[in-house]
């Protein structure tokens, strides 16, 4: 008998916090640009005490302005995909559920076009103007959420099946519409656009207040999340008996699948809709950690912020100076990956 | 396509399905024997009146036949051999053409005249075409080539390959794409384009139409930001025409020159009557940042969907 | 009927009462403005700690409606359940949690674990939100394990031990909770007669060593008649009666209830033995 104890939750972080330093040192090392890591340390140093006229050269200044962005980025969205596949498994009580499957994505691709097609008819005050298709993106995702979670309850409250067949329904249906506005809209540069919400991409410069909202909304999701662990193994041990052990289902419910949903759609807003790391981070922290939530949903986090970092870095770097998608990137990586374990049946 | 084809003696009834071919005809003056073309065959003005058959992908297979067209002329980089076949297997011909470069556009636009028996008209619009590029040429050869970065897209940041037209017209235009890959469309890595640090960032003009606030808020965007050309709003505006292989394109390609080298062509006045839909707004590259940049930025868009004359806007950028 | 008795033979008093039904009834409808597909009438019973109390009956009867609103996770439309005074239904889930533990058909488990995980579960309602389990709560699951006599199976794979080891783990989660009342639905259901006899021994050693009271939902006659201290019987929503099991056994009722001719004896226990005679009804 051995329990989970905060010292074991502890160590385990630990190592992968770890291994994520190391990757993203060696991610910050490579790319179009040569960088010493002794000169990116020390610029770094410079970047934080703010004396950012001390900085070596204007390719240190790259790295920082652009590399770096790019990789802290790919860890939130990484850890905030992980962290909602993990929550939608346990809600939906389904090993091949992923953040994608209640439409969050389609409904954030849909307003991510809707917003790039009505733009020039709108308004919209310069300071705007740069998360004008992020903000649009998240109003489709809330959007959809909404229309799913009152499509996805049975007797006034939220049920797996219903939850799970609303969803996929959404998604065929928005995707349809999206098909529909792609092959009317003129212009082939619209849809080289439109591609990067569908495959992912990472290469966007945010604003600076998006990085705030990204961070901070991933950080207090996943906090709201943590706090069902418990009850989330419960439910995975059936709903009658988490009910009998003292679950609140239903509040549970409803929370894990608000908190979910925003770290999809702030994930997909920004960075399109990247594939198989939902679905499979959860399950390879699972063979490797166990079915406990309160070690598997840090864990993920980790897992999926590796795991981003690494498919974006080969993203950038194999064809350079192109760049492939970096969804391209994680089906590459995921098919086998589901495969060996389907093999194993979900450990 | 590759394809050899039996094009009847007597042409007299011709759609279009590519708004580049739709403009030559129109510029070779057979416009008469045009009877259909495609909803985004919008120049020059005369060709939206005429019998639409839809779009450029997917046109209306029914419309196209009901209007009984001897040949009906498709591109390879626009048109989809589907389309071609099934025009075929109800028994009308296609002709297709697919130029690479700015010399093999002018060379398929005399064929084309060829073909439809004016060939008289096609030497002499080529020769036209041909002295205003050499004219161009002149003005820039002995200047050092700008080193542009053409956009199609800025987020994902989205160029064109070294092996198309549009390449080569930057070529001819005195400056030089610094993506130097062989995919049309590739995606750039945005550390590339800061190490390389172009002269000029170009937007073509349908695409600046629907992101010209993205265009002028790059500025406050952290890895944009380290681009001299953004600093400097240093952005090369074109209308649409550089993206289609027709006679207007020789048009583009002297508008750009003459916004990345306007030292070259200080004796000439600008822009020629004919070119009612041009716009651009550009400063040149030793000037500090302007703050006007944006308004004449935006001003421009506002004033291009109203079709106005720039050439005094254009005068007025030294 | 004679006047009710405790265990000790002497007349019973309100304080020894654990456990009250009054006359709680339900019904389900699917439509609201529709007439109910279904209807539990006014029931009850009283038990005492230790007492093991039988709810009987054939499909269908309401069994399972009943013994939901004993646990008190459904309210019933009229009546009340109160466990020590305290009406299951108006308790919050945690609390409701530690006074009342149910056994129920297994469910397949999405992703496996390990008997002790399984039973660790059972401390879920006394664990703060972002607690782990305490040394504490690891005794209490070894114990509960060793009650059962399963504590051999402690590290196996829920889904690699046979369907009695698991229904003895199952029983050790809600012995984990520590409660008041057991509740246990149908649970010799899928188990030969071998298992079926051990769990029902276990539950009457429980219930006399750690004053349970234990709640029992089954068709099965002949073992309610030998463990259960009281029966409740029921038909198509409606309590036919409620004692012990030489009251409830009575031949004419039992073949109405249960739609086939039977034979009543003693076992050597003293208690009623049903004898189900073939043929004749069809």
């Amino acid at each position: 008998m051995r329990p989970l104890t905060l010292q074991r939750l502890f160590l385990r972080c630990a190592v992968l916090a770890a291994i994520l330093f190391v990757v993203v040192v060696i991610a910050l090392k490579l790319g179009a640009v040569q960088v010493s890591l002794y000169g990116l340390g020390l610029d770094l140093l410079h970047v934080l005490l703010r004396r950012t006229t001390a900085l070596s050269s204007n390719y240190d200044m790259i790295v920082i302005d652009i590399r770096l962005p790019r990789i802290l980025l790919s860890i939130v969205v990484g850890a905030s995909l992980a962290v909602a596949g993990t929550s939608f498994q346990a809600l939906l009580r389904n090993p091949l559920a992923d953040p994608y499957v209640l439409g969050v994505s389609s409904g954030a691709s849909l307003g991510a076009i809707l917003t790039l097609i009505a733009e020039p008819y709108l308004a919209v005050p310069l300071a705007f103007a740069a998360v004008a298709t992020p903000i649009g993106a998240s109003l489709g995702a809330a959007a959809t959420v909404t229309a799913v979670y009152f499509l996805g309850r049975r007797d006034g409250q939220l049920d797996s099946n219903t939850l799970l067949l609303s969803g996929i329904i959404s998604t065929s249906f928005l995707s349809a519409i999206i098909m529909f506005l792609i092959t009317t809209l003129a212009g082939r540069g619209d849809l080289r656009g439109m591609s990067f919400w569908l495959m992912g991409d990472l290469s966007s410069s945010l604003q600076p207040s998006l990085h705030w909202v990204l961070g901070i909304g991933f950080l207090v999701a996943t906090g709201v999340i943590y706090t069902t662990a418990s009850d989330l193994n419960l439910l995975l041990a059936g709903e009658k008996e988490a009910m009998h052990l003292g679950v609140d289902v239903r509040r549970v419910r409803i929370v894990v699948y608000i908190a979910a949903s925003i770290l999809t759609g702030l994930a997909v807003s920004v960075s399109g809709a990247i594939g198989y790391v939902g679905l499979l981070v959860p399950h390879v922290m699972r063979l490797i950690f166990g079915s406990d939530h309160r070690i598997l949903i840090p864990t993920s986090a980790f897992g999926g912020a590796i795991a981003v970092v690494i498919a974006d870095t080969l993203a950038r770097t194999i064809v350079a100076p192109s760049e492939l998608p970096v969804g391209a990137m994680t089906a590459l990586a995921g098919a086998p990956l589901f495969i060996y374990l389907l093999r194993r049946k979900f450990a | 396509m590759g394809r050899t084809i039996q094009v009847p003696q007597n042409l007299r009834r011709i759609v279009s399905l590519s708004p580049n071919l739709t403009e030559t005809l129109y510029a070779l003056g057979l416009q008469d024997l045009l009877v259909g073309d495609t909803d985004y065959c919008d120049f020059p003005a005369a060709a939206q009146h005429k019998p639409k058959v839809g779009g450029v992908i997917n046109p209306s297979i029914e419309a196209v036949v009901a209007l009984q067209p001897d040949l009906v002329l498709v591109t390879k980089l626009s048109n989809r051999p589907e389309t071609v076949d099934a025009l075929a297997q109800l028994g009308i011909p296609s002709y297709a053409t697919d130029p690479h470069t700015i010399q093999e556009i002018i060379s398929s636009i005399q064929h084309l005249a060829d073909l439809m028996g004016a060939s008289e008209a096609g030497s002499a619009l080529a020769k036209e075409l041909q002295r205003r590029l050499a004219d161009t040429q002149r003005r820039v050869a002995q200047l050092p080539r700008s080193r542009v970065l053409f956009i199609v897209w800025t987020q994902p940041l989205i160029s064109i390959g070294k092996d198309t037209f549009i390449a080569d017209a930057l070529h001819y235009a005195g400056a030089e794409s610094i993506v130097d890959v062989a995919q049309s469309w590739p995606q750039v890595n945005l550390e590339e384009v800061a190490r390389l640090q172009p002269d000029f960032l170009v937007f073509a003009g349908s695409h600046a139409e629907i992101m010209p606030l993205k265009i002028a808020s790059l500025s406050e965007l952290p890895g944009w930001r380290l681009l001299d050309a953004v600093r400097s709003h240093r952005y090369v505006h074109t209308d649409d025409s550089i993206d289609r292989p027709a006679p207007r394109l020789i048009s583009a390609i002297e508008d750009l020159a003459r916004q990345f080298h306007p030292e070259a062509f200080s004796d000439k006045p600008a822009a020629a009557p004919d070119h009612p839909e041009k716009d651009s707004g550009a400063t040149a590259p030793s000037s500090p940042p302007a703050p006007n940049a944006n308004a004449l930025f935006g001003a421009s868009r506002h004033l291009a969907a109203q079709n106005l004359q720039r050439a005094e806007g254009l005068a007025c950028a030294r | 009927m004679p006047a009710p008795t405790n265990s000790a033979g002497n007349p019973l008093t309100a304080s020894d009462i654990r456990l009250s039904v009054e006359q709680v009834s339900y019904a389900y409808s699917a439509n609201p403005t529709q007439a109910p597909l279904f209807t539990l009438e006014a029931s009850s019973f009283q038990a005492r700690p230790g007492e093991i109390v039988a709810i009987l009956g054939p499909n269908a009867s309401g069994k399972s409606t009943l013994l939901k609103l004993i646990a008190g996770v459904q309210a019933p439309l009229s009546g009340r359940v109160l466990l020590d005074g305290f009406i299951t239904h108006s308790l919050a889930p945690r609390i409701r949690a530690q006074r009342i533990a149910m056994v129920q058909q297994d469910s397949p488990l999405l992703f496996p674990s390990r008997a002790w995980e399984f039973v660790l579960q059972g401390r879920h309602p006394y664990s703060r939100s972002l607690r782990f389990e305490t040394e504490n709560d690891i005794n209490i699951a070894r114990n509960a394990l060793a009650q059962v006599g399963a504590e051999h199976l402690s590290d196996r794979w829920m889904d690699q031990i046979s369907g009695g080891e698991k229904q003895r783990v199952i029983l050790a989660r809600a012995l984990a909770q520590q409660p008041l009342l057991l509740l246990l639905d149908e649970p010799t259901l899928h188990l030969d007669i071998g298992s079926q006899v051990g769990l029902l021994d276990t539950l009457r050693r429980l219930a006399a060593e750690n004053r349970y009271t234990v709640v029992v939902v089954t068709h099965e006659l002949n073992l309610a008649a030998e463990y259960a201290d009281q029966i409740v019987l029921l038909q198509k929503g409606r309590s036919l009666r409620v004692g012990p099991p030489s009251a409830v056994y009575q031949r004419e009722l039992l073949e109405q209830v249960f739609q086939t001719p039977l034979s009543i004896e003693s076992s050597p226990s003293g208690r009623p033995r049903v004898t189900i005679l073939p043929g004749a009804n069809s």
